[in-house]
């Protein structure tokens, strides 16, 4: 049994009115629109009583709250919608829907939601050479495109007047399958609700629910160590109603209002779910830690964005990798350690200049097949990361003695590195790019391995430009 | 399976209350898990890889191998799925260098350092950056999940290291102490002063640097032999094992 509630005149206020009356009598409520809302009213009779009584009850509660409404009960939700939207004041249909639909013009089809809130195309019609005007049956060389041609309601019904039908009682004595030849689908769902029925079951919209938590403060907070403590008595029911609703938090804003009237709003968004209550007061403090308030806290609000609960299914053959909200407290604490940009894993950069590296979030969320380990030949060499490069990242300048084109002695400006002379070397590799750039990014440059007396390997590197040699870094 | 000497001696040893320190065999038990280091002689070292739950270190002199080693075993790690954490002290890893090793670069939690020129720096940023690594790889562990959480000091000198409380290593090693992760310390010289984990020692004279070619044109390093001695990770190693190995170089 369906309630269907209309609003005689619609303000801004009038939806949220309307649905507030509606969850006030029923937890499965849908809204269409902004001016008509429709809940489940099947099992409410043991608290209003007859349909009549909770028609009345409901029109009582609207007037309450100063909104005039329509009010119609019916067992499917398209006769309560037609009959609310038809009929004004209260109307109760319980069973006898075809009987109450059958006196209502032809034009009460056109306020079907899915007609009222579909675009109000123009009323174009491809017509064929040979047809010029609406046919009430497709002749003998229609071809089968002339269906789909009628695609409004008010097309539709057009075409049914012409038929000389003026009320659904007349609509619904038509056979179904004739409407489907002559109008398509459209003729069905109006017969269908001429006759009362649905064509789609009732879909309950859930409540919009904010998730806040907020704490007044006797005193003004200074420092994070308090403000712990007041964010663990904020995160700790918010998790608690997480778990509840099998929800988690995907977004965390955390506002501040300060002795200074000033607010302080920090926004995290979460990499995944979380609800764990320790977590999510670790991240903010940590946030909070990089990005401090300025003056003491009068007020601490948290309010999250949440998503549906995550289910996490193991492997059986891979070793379990750390759970994203574990990943997420993580990098947060190593980014508040050593810094927001110096956490991640590397990438490699689409360019010839090795030095280039950058890096992106740590997420390794994806599961990987591991790799079947093979037998290794013994006569093979192993794939191991050989001849490493330990990249300096500030190169360090050195002085190069060539002969022949070849260096021969390496003299380092860093104290740390022993020059000497060059027991064995290779190169040059030449490298160039970005020649065309009006920045400083182009390199143009030869690189040597170079083997110095004390045993060191490294990298040394000459600028073809400016020509100046800097070690760039260690084979190791 | 143990033979029955063996573990008569390790029954002996727990009744004198030893049980925690020195009982535990040199070679792997069955069923402990190990990774690999991804080179041979390296895993027979430490028979069969590096052992989870426990500290170990990686040392030697520059172009002894050490980030070849390393960089090999987190490849080993990051083949089989899992995902590995390193702490680059004074920012020195080579992403190129690191997918060339055949490193799953997705699966690497990279945190880097100061970027410092180690070798000209005042020592007061770089105790900072140890000490800041130090506590970036404790985090690393006691997270948990991690397959590898390596340090990467081989370019601070080691007295920088050899300064730090006893202490820090003795807190690192029980935060890891049954845990599935292996706390790997790449340094210059021995720093774990525990009893506990084993030290794999890198020795690369020049004289096995190896060179091809005649000309310095089409001459290539070719890579580095290097003396592999394991023992555990006091500053004095127990030389176990000495073998040698070759490396071969990229280019």
């Amino acid at each position: 049994m369906i309630c269907c509630l209309v609003a005689e005149s619609s303000t801004a206020g009038t939806p949220a009115v309307l649905e507030a009356v509606a969850r006030a009598c029923s937890p499965r409520v849908a809204t269409y629109g902004a001016d008509a809302v429709l809940f489940d009213a099947g099992g409410l009779g043991g608290l209003f009583g007859t349909p009549e009584a909770l028609a009345l009850d409901v029109q009582r509660l609207a007037a309450e709250r100063d909104v005039a409404v329509r009010v119609a009960v019916a067992v499917t939700s398209t006769a309560a919608w037609i009959l609310a939207h038809a009929r004004p004041g209260v109307t109760v249909a319980v069973h006898r829907e075809t009987d109450a639909l059958a006196t209502l013009p032809l034009a009460a089809l056109a306020m079907l939601p899915e007609m009222a809130l579909a675009p109000d195309a123009p009323l174009r019609r491809r017509r064929s050479a040979r047809a010029r005007h609406f046919r009430m049956a497709p002749g003998p060389d229609a071809d089968r495109s002339s269906n789909v041609e009628v695609r409004t309601s008010k097309l539709a019904i057009a075409i049914i007047e012409r038929w000389g039908l003026h009320t659904l009682g007349e609509l619904a004595r038509v056979p179904r399958a004739d409407l489907h030849a002559r109008l398509g689908p459209i003729g069905v769902r109006l017969h269908q609700a001429a006759c009362g029925e649905d064509a789609t079951p009732f879909v309950p919209v859930e409540e919009t629910i904010r998730w806040v938590e907020r704490v007044e403060c006797e005193w003004p907070i200074e420092g994070l160590e308090p403000l712990s403590f007041v964010l663990a008595r904020i995160c700790e029911p918010l998790s608690a109603r997480l778990e509840h609703a099998d929800r988690g938090a995907v977004e965390v804003t955390t506002r501040l209002w300060l002795v200074t009237r000033d607010v302080h709003v920090r926004t995290l968004h979460l990499p995944a779910p979380m609800r764990d209550a320790r977590g999510l007061r670790t991240l903010v403090l940590l946030d909070l830690e990089s990005h401090p308030p300025g003056a003491g806290i009068d007020v601490v609000e948290v309010e999250l964005d949440v998503a549906p609960g995550r289910i996490v299914h193991g492997s059986l053959l891979a070793r379990p990798v750390p759970e994203s909200d574990q990943i997420a407290t993580l990098t947060a604490r190593l980014g508040a350690l050593m810094g927001e940009t110096r956490i991640g894993a590397p990438v490699l950069v689409d360019t010839h200049d090795e030095r280039q590296c950058a890096m992106k979030r740590f997420s390794p969320t994806e599961p990987r097949n591991p790799r079947t380990s093979e037998p290794r030949n013994p006569g093979t060499p192993e794939p191991a990361g050989v001849g490493a490069l330990r990249r300096f990242r500030l190169p360090i300048a050195a002085r190069v003695v060539v002969e022949h084109h070849t260096p021969v002695r390496v003299m380092p400006s860093a104290r740390g590195i022993p020059g000497g002379a060059v027991v064995a070397c290779a190169g040059p590799w030449r490298s160039s790019g970005y020649w065309w750039a009006l920045d400083r990014s182009a390199w143009d440059r030869d690189e040597w391995d170079v083997e110095l007396a004390d045993g060191g390997v490294y990298r040394v590197a000459r600028d073809r430009t400016a020509g100046g040699w800097v070690i760039e870094g260690a084979i190791d | 399976m143990k033979s029955t000497a063996l573990l008569r001696l390790e029954s002996l040893l727990q009744e004198k209350r030893f049980g925690e320190t020195v009982t535990r065999s040199w070679l792997p038990e069955p069923g402990v898990s190990a990774i690999s280091s991804g080179v041979t002689v390296v895993d027979r070292a430490l028979g069969g890889g590096w052992r989870r739950g426990e500290v170990s270190e990686l040392v030697g002199a520059r172009s002894s191998g050490r980030t070849s080693v390393l960089l090999s075993t987190l490849a080993q790690a990051t083949s089989h799925g899992e995902v590995v954490g390193l702490v680059d002290a004074v920012d020195r890893f080579d992403p190129v260098s690191a997918a060339a090793a055949g490193v799953d670069l997705d699966r690497v939690l990279w945190v880097r350092g100061p970027c410092l020129t180690v070798e000209s720096a005042r020592s007061d940023r770089l105790t900072e950056a140890v000490h800041r690594g130090l506590r970036a790889l404790d985090l690393i562990v006691r997270a948990g999940g991690f397959a590898v959480a390596a340090l990467d000091v081989a370019d601070v000198p080691s007295r920088y290291l050899r300064a730090l409380p006893w202490t820090t290593w003795l807190r690192l090693a029980h935060a890891n102490e049954g845990r599935d992760t292996v706390c790997l310390l790449v340094g210059e010289a021995p720093m774990g002063k525990s009893a506990r984990g084993t030290s794999i020692r890198l020795d690369a004279s020049p004289q096995l640097h190896q060179w091809t070619g005649s000309s310095p044109q089409s001459r290539r390093f070719a890579g580095l032999e290097i003396t592999v001695s394991a023992g555990t990770s006091h500053p004095a190693p127990r030389t176990s094992h000495v073998a040698h190995h070759d490396l071969l170089s990229r280019r």
